[in-house]
């Protein structure tokens, strides 16, 4: 059930994602970083977070939108999990309703 | 509290640290389900086995790369292509990696390579979030592994059952965007944002950061928007930080 093709793949894959993993840690370990440095980094965890999600943001789906902002709102006051539920049935109610 | 008292409550305060970074994961694998099983029945659908997806999801360990993967997936498959976005998609892990590496500098090697084949960017989010809570509370030893790792295998596991489950379901399921299930992200990294915010002024880049990668998303196909936003975030905040 395994293809010599697909299992390759599969390693190289691994591999390159592993190499992502340790790569920042290894390349950055030591080093003293300046204060310049330091605010990138600083800025670093949020820049990656919001790119991921930014779709969201653009969506044509005005349903999607909505329950984005009403999110975007509820995670401004609420802890995690208030604001995943609210998130979640936002985007289940306005899709019916609007979308 | 007598001595031994204190001893014995930090010696529970690992199993305890373990049990914390599992239930914060929590809420996050409820999103992460969905996902999973759709990833699992897509998969089948383009002629990949169980075992093989079972594979990839056990030893790939990052969706993002796994979902654009199935995308490209053809018999037999472009090798060289498929690496290619696997490392494109995953490159944000190099910034992560970065941004972790100061908390990771009192931890031996032995311990940190193994920890860091679970950093996905939940994972990661969360131990991050906790280390700088707790450097912030005057904690020393900021980053707290058991945690990190009590919400790294619960994520690691739910992946790798749910992707399985889903490869065995296969066209059985419909679309879960219908249900919702998919704002459970956005919500999550929001509020995790809003953990890391300081003030107004440093969150500019993360400004920067949505703008393109948004627009990037629209107008460039394939994976690339989470690497272009990120970057020029980063680019922002270099340059912010030399007019202050």
């Amino acid at each position: 059930m395994i293809d010599a093709a697909t299992l390759l793949t599969i390693l190289l894959m691994a591999g390159v994602t592993y190499l992502t993993r340790i790569g920042g840690y290894v390349v950055l370990r030591n080093r003293t970083l300046s204060a310049r440095a330091t605010a990138v980094m600083e800025a670093a965890p949020g820049c990656v977070l919001i790119s991921v999600i930014a779709p969201a943001f653009v969506s044509r789906n005005p349903a999607d939108l909505l329950a984005l902002a009403i999110t975007l709102v509820a995670a401004t006051r609420l802890s995690m999990l208030p604001t995943v539920l609210i998130g979640v049935g936002a985007a289940g109610l306005l899709r019916h309703v609007i979308g | 509290m007598s001595i031994s008292q204190a001893v014995e409550a930090a010696g529970d305060g690992s199993g305890s640290e373990f049990r914390r970074g599992v239930a914060s994961c929590a809420p996050v694998l409820f999103g992460t389900i969905p996902y999973a099983l759709v990833l699992g029945a897509q998969a089948t659908q383009v002629g990949m086995s169980t075992v093989e997806l079972s594979m990839m999801t056990g030893l790939n360990f990052a969706g993002g790369s796994e979902f654009a993967a199935i995308q490209l997936w053809t018999s037999p498959p472009n090798i060289v292509l498929i690496v290619a976005i696997t490392f494109l998609v995953n490159s944000r892990h190099l910034l992560m990696g970065a941004a972790l590496a100061p908390f990771l500098r009192d931890l031996p090697r032995r311990k940190v390579f193994p920890a860091l084949f679970f950093m996905c960017d939940e994972s990661w989010a969360l131990g991050l979030a906790d280390a700088k809570q707790r450097a912030a509370a005057g904690i020393t030893l900021a980053f707290s592994p058991r945690y990190y790792m009590g919400a790294a295998l619960a994520m690691y596991l739910t992946w790798v059952a749910f992707t399985t489950l889903g490869a065995l379901l296969g066209p059985m399921l419909g679309h879960v965007e219908t249900y919702g299930f998919d704002m459970a992200f956005p919500a999550v990294f929001l509020v995790l944002m809003r953990g890391m915010w300081t003030s107004m002024a440093a969150a500019r880049p993360w400004l920067v950061s949505l703008v393109v990668a948004a627009m990037v998303y629209l107008f460039v196909p394939g994976a690339w928007y989470v690497a272009a936003g990120a970057v020029s975030g980063l680019v922002a905040a270099w340059l912010m930080a030399g007019h202050a």
